[in-house]
């Protein structure tokens, strides 16, 4: 069937698209959920539902070596938290760390991207590949090595620093230096963000080098004026990746301190897991990891309202 | 030339926002803990874990109809290489003994076996058997193991062989008998013979009230021993002037394996909980311990720091098998570890010797072991069948350096251990000796809030192994503060 114009005739399909389209559509639609549904059968029997339990679980005193004696207690796990000075103080490590951590990797990947675009460098596959190694080491196995070699009796590095006449600090055991130690450990494997910032850089248009440099820009202009603009996408994604990576960092911390963190390393997530697993209070761990996720989706949440005034996205301009 | 942004579409809030949930999610899972780590009658290993045989049903059967005992070790000793290759041994025996039960091995690194028996127990999987396992594994898990009493009634268990004092300790405060003695160890000094010749300096006493050289063997002999032992890269010891603290390269002394409360029995026993069983004390012998053993660390260098112990020169973890340490005060389950699995050992010339005394008075703390089956076994008569064998199994003793708790079974025991370490000749009658020592109350005795209180006293352990300058009673005072408050939580 077709409906007549003058001039010439159009095709049914296009005068009611929905029809037909609908078909293609709805055939789409089921095999897009075929194709994902491992997702999120995964998403709901390993995320979804543990959260929802975790959720049940911190309304009530839920010893693990009784789960028989479980009981309901409302909302007293929470209030409980706000008093509790492990939490106030394991906040503040954390905040500590991240203060310490997050831009320490952002600047030391953007700085290996920038030296790996670069074209003077030569071997950068084998350098992206070398920097990109430690991410493939367990970080478990990682963190042994370096506290091995951060020792502050026999660790290379203070070895290293003797020879040059400095005296290295203990860099595990000094609580003054143990969160610089953990975000030391961190940058070794900054690799992955390394990597992505190398692609945002490789997208930046060759174009505005080429204006920037005939309008006579120096190099730390062009950086300021056109590549860090052209990669505040990138910027923002990894900046929220190290945030929340930050917030729940617990190996490290709990490698270093053979599972019993002082008042320096007592980190929330690993505060978390002792008040669970070590102290069986597993009702109170689970208000404990709510309260991780709330603070975690509100700073995402004040991330991407902030994004809007300084991340450049050259589509919606 | 490259456009933008590949896509040039800012990425959807929402979508990005779910994903990164579930990436906090995900990410939020109990990663798997490692690392090796000094605690009480426990040591480091990597972790074993020995494939359950599936249950058909939730009664607890094999699929051939079998009953499955699943026995947990890591609670205590018993996850050293080569005490699992006889642990092994012990399983495959039993199960060609016998076809109504298959005993299965669990064994887990010590660091975590508590996380993970407690999340057994939550989700309904315990084992039936757990140990061998000292006093805190039972303070923690008390409440969770089964009363023995019936079973020992039943199979006619003889306990008369066995010391009174810690048969009843396995039942006060547990609301019957949990456990049976399956071994003690004595502490005592070992030292390192080859240390004190190159020194030219006599031996320590192997007898309680000897001199040493001439002089009491108390604490401040000690100390001054213990310094000439100390010894830096240059080969000046700890009492010359040009003694260098940033290059040491052997030590005096050491207490391996222990904690503050460990520390303390130096001094003699005591307790941090008052006899009105809720109350926080830190008993001023202790405080006098802790004081000297901090001395010896920051002051006069003749104790390793934290630091320096997790240096690779005393290291993996066990300082006096690294041939650094000259004495170390330890319990007689350190006859696992002061011989290398493999190859020549570091240390082929030791002894062992009394501690020294604190005026009149020599403290050697003790540690007890046995095996628990927990209240949730499906199969307590084949559980009880299956402790009966361990708690009788000489290769087990053996292996674990326990000194039998039935006393006919000793002389076999250092028999064994002689063939083991020969030529090397140990005076066990320093072991047997210290039995006449004990601390009372134990260092390991139970406190409420235990494993908050216990966690504590590790992180005041910490503090002082790696913090230089403190003031102990300051910290002490600090430590009582907050086991009081720890206390009051279940008070």
């Amino acid at each position: 069937m077709s409906t007549s114009s003058p001039g010439f005739v159009v095709p049914t399909t296009l005068v009611h698209p929905g029809r037909v389209r609908g078909g293609l559509a709805r055939r789409e639609e089921i095999w897009g959920y075929v194709f994902i549904s491992p997702w999120i059968i995964g998403f709901a029997l390993f995320t979804f539902l543990p959260m929802a339990a975790a959720a049940v679980f911190s309304l009530t005193d839920f010893d693990l070596r009784r789960p028989d004696d479980i009981r309901f207690i409302g909302l007293a796990n929470y209030e409980r938290l706000l008093t509790d000075p492990v939490v106030a103080q394991s906040i503040g490590v954390t905040l500590r760390f991240i203060a310490i951590t997050v831009p320490l990797n952002l600047v030391v990947a953007l700085g290996l991207a920038l030296l790996l675009n670069s074209p003077r460098v030569a071997g950068k596959p084998l350098l992206r590949t070398l920097f990109y190694m430690p991410i493939q080491i367990p970080l478990v196995a990682a963190t042994l090595i370096w506290a091995g070699v951060l020792n502050g009796s026999s660790g290379w590095v203070n070895t290293i620093l003797g020879v040059i006449g400095i005296n290295g600090p203990d860099w595990i055991g000094d609580s003054s230096w143990v969160l610089v130690t953990l975000a030391l450990i961190g940058v070794w494997s900054v690799g992955n963000m390394m990597l992505i910032f190398v692609a945002g850089l490789q997208g930046v248009p060759s174009e505005l080098y080429d204006a920037a440099r005939v309008d006579g820009a120096g190099t730390w202009r062009t950086f300021r004026s056109v590549t860090l603009p052209l990669i505040t996408p990138i910027l923002f994604y990894n900046l929220l990746i190290s945030l929340v990576t930050s917030f729940q960092t617990f190996i490290q911390a709990f490698v270093l301190k053979n599972g019993v963190p002082d008042a320096a390393t007592n980190l929330f997530n690993l505060n978390l897991y002792r008040q669970a697993f070590s102290f069986n209070q597993m009702g109170y761990a689970s208000g404990l990891a709510w309260v991780l996720f709330a603070v975690i989706l509100g700073v995402t949440v004040i991330l991407f309202w902030s994004s809007r005034r300084w991340v450049y996205y050259a589509a919606e301009r | 030339m490259n456009s933008g942004q590949p896509g040039s579409r800012a990425p959807r809030p929402i979508l990005v926002t779910l994903a990164t949930i579930a990436l906090v999610v995900g990410a939020c899972g109990p990663a798997a803990p490692a690392a090796s780590s000094p605690t009480s009658s426990a040591t480091p290993t990597p972790v074993t874990v020995t494939p359950v045989p599936v249950e058909t049903t939730d009664t607890g059967l094999t699929a051939d109809g079998k009953v499955l005992i699943r026995w947990f070790v890591g609670l205590g000793t018993g996850a050293q290489p080569d005490q699992i290759a006889d642990e092994q041994k012990v399983v495959s025996d039993f199960n060609a003994s016998q076809d109504k039960i298959v005993l299965s091995l669990e064994i887990y690194q010590n660091t975590t076996a508590y996380d993970i028996l407690s999340t057994q127990i939550a989700a309904g999987t315990a084992p039936d058997i757990i140990g061998p396992v000292g006093f805190r594994g039972f303070y923690s898990y008390g409440d969770q193991l089964l009363d023995l009493t019936p079973y020992i009634a039943k199979n006619n268990v003889d306990l008369s062989d066995m010391d009174p004092a810690i048969l009843a300790a396995y039942k006060e405060g547990f609301g019957g008998q949990v456990g049976i003695p399956f071994a003690i160890y004595p502490s005592f000094l070992y030292y390192n013979k080859d240390l004190f010749d190159e020194a030219g300096l006599p031996y320590p006493p192997h007898k309680v009230g000897d001199k040493y050289d001439g002089k009491d063997w108390n604490w401040d002999t000690l100390t001054e021993l213990a310094k000439k032992l100390t010894v830096d890269k240059a080969g000046n010891d700890a009492t010359a002037s040009a003694f260098d603290k940033s290059n040491i390269e052997q030590w005096g002394y050491y207490m391996q394996w222990t904690d503050p409360r460990g520390w303390g029995t130096q001094r003699g026993a005591g307790s941090v909980v008052a006899d009105d069983g809720k109350t926080a004390q830190i008993p001023d012998n202790w405080v006098r311990a802790w004081q000297w053993y901090y001395d010896a660390m920051w002051k006069d260098h003749f104790v390793p720091t934290g630091t320096e112990n997790r240096a690779e020169y005393l290291g993996p973890d066990n300082a006096f098998q690294s041939g650094h340490i000259a004495m170390d005060f330890v319990h007689l389950w350190y006859t696992c570890c002061a011989w290398p699995a493999d190859g020549k050992p570091a240390v082929p010339n030791w002894d062992i010797a009394v501690p020294p005394a604190d005026g009149t008075t020599t403290t050697a703390k003790l540690h007890a072991d046995t095996f628990g089956i927990m209240k949730s076994t499906k199969h307590p008569d084949e559980a009880f069948q299956v402790l009966t064998y361990l708690l009788n199994n000489d290769t087990l003793i053996a292996r674990y350096g326990a000194l039998p708790a039935v006393k006919s079974k000793q002389a076999a025991f250092f028999a064994n251990l002689d063939t083991r370490f020969a030529p090397n000749k140990v005076d066990w009658q320093v072991a047997l000796d210290m039995l006449g020592h004990p601390d009372v109350p134990s260092h390991e005795a139970d406190m409420p809030n235990f494993l908050k209180a216990d966690a504590a006293i590790k992180a005041f352990q910490e503090k002082l192994i790696t913090t230089e300058g403190l003031d102990i009673a300051a910290e002490a005072a600090t430590l009582k503060a907050t086991l009081q408050g720890l206390f009051d939580e279940v008070n």
